[in-house]
């Protein structure tokens, strides 16, 4: 691929020269390339390049029916597929007019949480990996091994469960679900503390990332930045909050913030996060009511024309789904709308002028999974 | 803000050609020279100051290619769907990436996607395809790698 | 069994009175006696090799073991009994691997710089003392020399980035050169602090000076720390492991390596491990000194209770940055070294 702006030969001087960082890196997280202009370490100029992996999902979908396409949004994002079929999901059934039983969407909060802990638990853990730590890795993925194992007895799938259907579930919860649940919930809290401990708070992490990339709360805006980037820049937007689905209102929980939108808040935020994460699935583990986990959907599915946009805070931000449906059983159009993509475009604003490390410390705060960006 | 009080308010100054509320959402039909202001009116007078996604609806029937611009109102919690129809044998319309810096990597998916030109972009390159690729996403995209899929 | 016991606790004894023997019976034969001499020295030589990777082998396991403890998990266990061979197993490996040179190196430098690493390492070996009377040469330079030539192994790096033509392997070499001239300093004000103390710059000599349990760590505790630190940023690994950084820079110097040659800066990386750890001993914990145990064993102890230390460090840390790092070294720790060597000579003369 040609690249011309902004790395024309002519324009780079004696004192600088190009690093290719990616597409096979240890830091990129997957097939992200990364063109560093450097001068000595100092980042002069950044241009991302992206598409390594683009698997034209939205043409893919043109050309399915509804319900087959539920399984392909799942693997766009192999961290957060719980909160990718809702979104999806929930569009389909706005645009049928299926009301969910109220067992069905506790079912899918309760997921969607344990997702939501999963994919901050990763990015610890890939996060400590980027900084040189190489302890956190393990820690965390003891954690996320038992979320794993708990959504594999659940919808089967360790990595991209799919267990959401138009409507709500094909099965109920696994008998030990809730036993399991509660004896994750029981010390998750602890290991977070621990967490905090072993790399947030450390002395070294700090140094490197407090005041580093920050990102103001009104650039963050104009780059369509959200997620716990976005929170990190003190923005109180949570889509739970802001514009609630499912049954999130019915959840005491608190919208983490941090305050001056650098790396570090936006860690921090991360880590807040699967404390309130877990006080959500507490609360619904109290109020999970028994009854139908399938609302009544039409064996073929052909929604009358119209769109819909359905978004979903998913780990990273915003998810949507925009379905536009000419009638037929299959869609006219789908538009995902990934939280990475937008949330990466921003790193030329907040990379220049720092270091070679800071790159990666900062392309690992905003928590980027490359297959989403792609689609 | 309900969405005849924001209707009134861009009508007040632009030309909407059609428009309806869709699911609560202002969905606003634009002319393709006026969008640009309408667009710099939501956002800084009417609070809209998230752009969420800039995509585009190729409509071979009609032999125009809408282009779809979704805003978002942080204060009010309410979006705004600008739509633009363009020609589709040459689609060409300006960028609103000096009002949206985000808009940037959103036309330049666009543009590859569905053979848009966005016209005063500052880096017209291609951002997720190979090159050689063009417009795939346009209903009438043919690929030898494109299967049809088997009848069940 | 007197004899044993002689070998064992009181080593120069014995060999004193061998060597005289053997030069006895030399002389017998009319050679020029340094023959002998040269003889006995590649005798050491081999014994030296010998131990360095034995004890190389040995440390990376030891090291993937005290890794596996601090991550929860149980690191090396399927080749021989407890994992033990598995270094040995890893070895075999790497020497049957391919040995690629990717065609944009400069041949000579490429193949030249694991070597350069890795003579240092042996070098240095010459006056560590494992035990009383048991130093291969005991120098009245000791010190300086083991400075003078741990200096060396930044050369190697150095080639290694610039030979390999890879801009991460010459960030990484870049680094590590800055790095070492960094904290060759503070290490230097210490070591020049130890030397006030002990009055001898060989390192026998300096064991002796602390005789009788009058290990250093205790009045130098700063020094200690100061030398463990610049110690770890010496040998370049976590938190100071920023030549090979890998989520950086990939592997850094070595990233187009493979094979033996980077079994080279594997094993190098280890030896020098030890070797640092060996020099705290050394200075601060009274080197080979200690009750009833032979004098060799308690050296291997003190040298992997440091080990043991700097792993631990190694495996809790994130990394530093380039300018912090540089930063760590000027501000704070050469300051703090010429602080104490400047108290400690005060203290000696008033004391």
């Amino acid at each position: 691929m040609t690249i011309k702006a902004p790395f024309e030969l002519e324009k780079i001087s004696s004192d600088e020269y190009i690093l290719n960082m990616g597409p096979q890196h240890p830091s990129t997280h997957g097939v992200l390339r990364i063109i560093l202009k450097l001068d000595g370490e100092t980042v002069r100029d950044i241009y991302p390049d992206i598409g390594y992996i683009h698997s034209s999902v939205e043409k893919i979908c043109e050309n399915r029916k509804y319900e087959m396409i539920t399984p392909f949004t799942d693997r766009l994002d192999y961290l957060s597929a719980v909160n990718y079929n809702l979104a999806y999901v929930m569009a389909v059934e706005k645009l049928l007019g299926v009301q969910v039983p109220e067992r069905a969407e506790y079912m899918r909060v309760m997921l969607a949480e344990l997702n939501r802990i999963m994919s901050h638990l990763m990015w610890f853990a890939a996060y400590g990996m980027d900084m040189g730590a190489l302890t956190p890795i393990i820690y965390a993925f003891r954690e996320r091994e038992e979320i794993i194992d708990i959504m594999e007895g659940m919808t089967g799938g360790r990595m991209i469960h799919h267990a959401l259907r138009i409507g709500g579930f094909k099965y109920d919860l696994q008998k030990d679900f809730m036993e399991r649940l509660k004896k994750f919930l029981s010390h998750i809290d602890d290991r977070v503390d621990e967490y905090e401990a072993l790399l947030i708070n450390n002395i070294i992490f700090t140094a490197r990332t407090k005041g580093m990339g920050i990102l103001p709360k009104d650039m963050a805006i104009n780059y369509g930045v959200t997620g716990p980037s976005l929170r990190g820049s003190d923005c109180a937007y949570d889509l739970r909050r802001n514009a609630p689905y499912s049954i999130y209102p019915k959840f005491d929980f608190k919208v983490c913030t941090g305050r001056n939108g650098d790396t570090w808040d936006r860690s921090k935020v991360r880590m807040d996060e699967i404390r309130e994460s877990a006080r959500i699935l507490r609360q619904a583990m109290d109020g999970i009511p028994s009854g139908d986990i399938m609302a009544k959907v039409p064996r073929i599915i052909k929604p009358a024309p119209g769109e819909y946009y359905s978004k979903v805070e998913c780990a990273r931000g915003e998810f949507g789904a925009y379905i536009v449906s000419d009638g037929t059983e299959k869609p006219y159009r789908i538009k995902f709308r990934s939280p990475s993509f937008s949330n990466l475009s921003v790193i030329r604003e907040i990379t220049i002028g720092t270091k070679i490390a800071d790159v990666i410390a900062i392309m690992g705060s905003l928590d980027l999974v490359i297959p989403e960006i792609d689609r | 803000m309900t969405h005849t009080e924001l209707l009134e308010k861009l009508q007040a100054k632009h030309r909407i050609t059609e428009s309806k509320e869709d699911l609560g959402v202002l969905n606003a039909a634009v002319g393709a020279g006026a969008f640009k202001s309408v667009i710099k009116t939501l956002k800084e007078e009417l609070g809209y100051t998230q752009l969420n996604f800039v995509t585009a609806i190729d409509w071979p029937a009609n032999n125009n290619i809408e282009v779809i611009y979704r805003l978002y109102n942080y204060d009010t919690n309410s979006d705004a769907v600008i739509r633009v129809k363009l020609d589709r044998t040459k689609p060409e319309i300006a960028t609103i990436s000096d009002i949206f810096s985000t808009a940037n990597w959103h036309e330049r998916e666009t543009a590859e996607m569905f053979g848009i030109t966005f016209l005063g972009h500052p880096d017209p390159n291609r951002l997720i395809l190979p090159d050689g690729v063009i417009a795939p996403l346009r209903k009438d995209y043919k690929d030898a790698a494109m299967i049809p899929l088997p009848k069940a | 069994m007197d004899l044993l016991k002689d070998i064992l606790y009181n080593t120069d004894k014995p060999w004193n009175q061998f060597y005289g023997w053997a030069h006895a019976g030399w002389a017998n034969w009319g050679w020029p006696p340094f023959i002998l001499d040269i003889i006995f020295q590649l005798c050491f030589a081999v014994i030296i090799a010998v131990v360095l990777i034995l004890n190389a082998l040995w440390i990376i396991y030891y090291d993937r073991k005290i890794a596996a403890l601090f991550q929860i998990r149980k690191g090396p266990n399927r080749v021989g009994p407890l994992g033990l061979f598995q270094t040995i197993a890893d070895t075999v490996k790497l020497l049957i691997k391919e040995d690629i040179n990717p065609k944009a190196v400069d041949l000579a430098v490429f193949f030249l710089a694991p070597v350069f690493i890795f003579i240092p390492t042996f070098m240095v070996m010459l006056v560590i003392p494992f035990g009383r009377g048991l130093i291969p040469a005991d120098l009245n330079i000791g010190i300086l020399y083991v400075m003078a030539i741990t200096g060396l192994s930044v050369i190697g790096i150095l080639m290694a980035g610039w030979g390999s033509n890879s801009k991460y392997s010459l960030i990484g070499g870049l680094r590590s050169a800055v790095q070492l001239v960094s904290y060759e300093i503070p290490m230097m004000l210490v070591i020049l602090t130890i030397v006030m103390m002990s009055g001898t710059l060989s390192m026998g000599g300096i064991v002796q000076a602390q005789a009788g349990y009058k290990w250093f760590w205790l009045p130098q505790i700063v020094g200690f720390i100061l030398f463990l630190i610049a110690g770890n940023a010496e040998v370049n690994r976590a938190p100071f492991d920023l030549p090979e950084a890998e989520s950086e820079l990939v592997a850094g110097f070595n990233t187009e390596y493979s094979a033996m040659k980077f079994a080279f800066f594997y094993l190098a990386e280890y030896v020098n491990l030890f070797i640092t750890s060996a020099i705290a001993a050394t200075l601060f914990l009274g080197g080979w000194e200690g009750p009833l145990l032979p004098p060799v064993v308690w050296f291997f102890i003190k040298t992997y209770f440091v080990v043991t230390l700097l792993m631990w460090i190694r495996w809790t840390f994130p990394r530093l940055r380039v300018d912090h790092l540089m930063e760590f070294s000027w501000k704070y720790l050469i300051p703090i070294a010429l602080l104490n060597m400047v108290v400690t000579a005060f203290v000696i003369k008033l004391v």
